[in-house]
């Protein structure tokens, strides 16, 4: 039988190894608990606003809207003595702008995404939800998600439970108090839990310090490395150390610095190929010719576009007030599309308002009940839209 | 014996480790508070969870019904009586008591309902005001608390992903009715944020008048403005009774 190992001598079944281990990935644990997380910026990261927008327009920048336009109301409102100067935002929180509960959202594509069926039939549309679609000259139907626009527009409800309260009274006198058990002793030993012993010491230990010092004196050379301040690699001895490293100029190493200098000017010669033609200096020289040349004309890939832009008329609206918005549309492509398609699923606490609904081209506009007991609008652009050409739709909704 | 001290540490790190990250999971809610807990426990309790809550003076919307006035307790009294809806600054956490006169069909009587804020709103920067918490004391649990009945009235931030699809109008906020074996703080707590609790009934004022207890230490109070609304312009310009404020 073989001798087990030192490593094994404790019989265990775990090697020693696996206990650093699970304390290793014990305490990542706890730290990656108490680990700060990377503070989202306040409302001002959000997406910016696109430069084809007009400046007053909202797109969910909170901060640049608020730094740029007037807050109403900002004459009569007095300063909390406690305000914070920026939104707090919970460290870690991805949601922009924070907290979601009191903002209203409207645009973008949630998960799922939107598809539209061989039938035109939309499928995953949810609420918030904004898109448009359109068919390429290769026969797709392409969706493209507007932006996302938030309002605050924070909406209070209440929970109300009505508790009906009695008078009760009631007496309960004492009839008598019967106790017939007594202590008869208490005895209670103690042990000390603690002693107290004196030691004397064994001995003196002491410690003495050194009456002689002893020195080695060298054999009286001394050697000293130099080195330049401003450069990387040190001076090799063929370099003339002494001139270059110490500012000093021995006669013994005059020739190597000659030699040195003659090879520099061997490097730095300004003559080069210069090539003179019809005593015209030439800038440019090809050392080849060819018989023939060939022209190429490639064309652009085909790019079919739209981008669809939403924006809303105040970032904050209280319940009853009238958000405008508004949505632009562009073929921002190269190449013709049709079909156009501007799908927006209003959000519960959107009510459209009838007969608001406008559009700079040509299209025909319909509304359907959604499930969150709203509207979806649907403008469908009657004339294929060429590269650059575009239009605006515009509504009005009824914040609840 | 060091190879079960050490067993025993490893199985002590790794419960900590593994306990840690689920109490950091906790969802954001209240459901271990009972409504029914005395005033000022839920906000303090609330305070202890964290965040920019002590110091912040919440602004909050009392309305009140026509005709009936709304008095503030500060320095140990009752102050002016006004007209609703009164717009304050409140602390998150102590308990504000309020008196309510001059209520319609109920001349000569009072209530003392009392207002405890839990949470706070994150309106942007300078619309903090425009976006107050609306508490509101409606005829129908003035007079309840008259008849005696005690009403509590949990008000939350409704989660706009499950919000009534209906208006909010003139008939003032939209509330459900919790049944007698339900707490209300629990039912707001699944449709919404749960930030106030109005009480109203039960406790009156002694004779000689109000005790710092039934005020409940007079917490301080901030007078704000309400904005007026681009939409909905008031007729009245803020009182000056307004501006001077109870800055503290």
């Amino acid at each position: 039988m073989n001798p087990r190992p030192a490593s094994d001598s404790t019989h265990s079944p775990w090697p020693r190894w696996w206990r650093f281990v699970v304390v290793a990935i014990g305490t990542l644990i706890l730290c990656s608990c108490r680990a700060g997380h990377p503070v989202a910026g306040p409302y001002g990261h959000g997406p910016a606003p696109s430069p084809a927008l007009p400046q007053q327009a909202y797109t969910g920048d909170a901060a640049a809207y608020l730094a740029e336009a007037d807050c109403p109301g900002d004459d009569a409102a007095i300063p909390l003595p406690s305000a914070h100067v920026a939104p707090w935002t919970p460290p870690g929180a991805r949601a922009q702008p924070w907290p979601p509960d009191e903002y209203l959202f409207d645009g973008g594509d949630q998960a799922p995404a939107t598809r539209i069926a061989a039938d035109w039939e939309v499928h995953g549309l949810n609420a918030e939800d904004t898109v448009g679609h359109f068919d390429t000259l290769d026969g797709r139907t392409v969706v493209v998600p507007s932006n996302r626009v938030s309002i605050y527009s924070p909406r209070f409800g209440a929970v109300r439970q009505v508790v009906s309260l009695r008078e009760n009274e009631q007496w309960d006198p004492w009839v008598g108090i019967h106790q017939p058990l007594q202590p008869a002793g208490h005895a209670d030993v103690q042990i000390a839990a603690s002693s107290k012993q004196q030691y004397q010491p064994e001995g003196h230990v002491g410690r003495s310090l050194a009456s002689i010092y002893q020195t080695k004196q060298g054999d009286g050379a001394v050697s000293n490395a130099y080195r330049l301040e401003s450069t990387r690699r040190r001076i090799l001895p063929g370099e003339a150390p002494a001139v270059l490293g110490q500012n000093t100029l021995e006669a013994a190493e005059t020739a190597w610095l000659a030699d040195g200098v003659e090879a520099a000017l061997a490097w730095s010669r300004p003559e080069g190929l210069q090539i003179i033609l019809d005593r015209t200096r030439a800038t440019v020289e090809t050392s080849d010719q060819k018989v023939e040349t060939i022209f190429t004309v490639k064309e652009p890939e085909a790019r079919p576009r739209l981008r669809v832009i939403k924006t809303a008329s105040t970032p904050y609206a209280a319940p009853g007030e009238t958000v405008d918005f508004t949505i632009r549309f562009d073929n921002v492509g190269n190449q013709p599309i049709g079909n156009v398609t501007i799908l927006d699923n209003l959000t519960t606490r959107l009510e459209y308002v009838p007969d608001s609904a406008q559009c700079t081209v040509a299209a025909d506009f319909f509304t359907e009940p959604n499930q969150a007991e709203s509207l979806v609008l649907r403008w469908e652009v009657t004339e294929p839209l060429e590269p650059g050409q575009g239009g605006v739709v515009q509504f009005q909704c009824r914040v609840r | 014996m060091p190879r079960v001290v050490g067993k025993t540490a490893m199985v002590v790190l790794l419960c900590l480790g593994l306990g840690t990250p689920a109490a950091a999971q906790q969802p954001p809610v209240h459901y271990w508070h009972q409504g029914a807990m005395p005033p000022g426990a839920i906000g303090s309790l609330q305070l202890q969870r964290g965040g920019p809550l002590p110091g912040y003076f919440q602004p909050v919307k009392i309305k009140a019904p026509d005709g009936a006035l709304i008095s503030l307790a500060e320095a140990g009294t009752f102050g002016p009586a006004q007209q609703g809806p009164v717009t304050v600054g409140m602390l998150i956490g102590p308990v504000y008591r309020i008196r309510v006169t001059n209520i319609p069909s109920e001349y000569g009587r009072e209530v003392f309902p009392t207002v405890e804020v839990i949470n706070r709103l994150y309106a942007p920067p300078g619309t903090e005001t425009r976006f107050p918490i609306e508490v509101e004391l409606t005829l129908e649990e003035l007079q309840l608390a008259l008849s005696g009945k005690f009403v509590t009235r949990v008000i939350y931030l409704e989660d706009p992903q499950r919000a009534l699809p209906i208006r909010q109008g003139a008939q003032g906020t939209n509330w459900f009715e919790a049944g007698p074996n339900h707490d209300p703080l629990a039912i707001a707590d699944q449709l919404g944020r749960p930030v106030a609790i109005l009480r109203l009934g039960g406790r009156l004022p002694d004779a000689e008048g109000p005790s710092i207890d039934f005020l409940y230490g007079c917490p301080p109070v901030v007078a704000v403005a309400a904005p007026q609304s681009p939409q909905e312009p008031s007729a009245a310009e803020p009182t000056q009774a307004s501006r001077s404020g109870l800055w503290r």
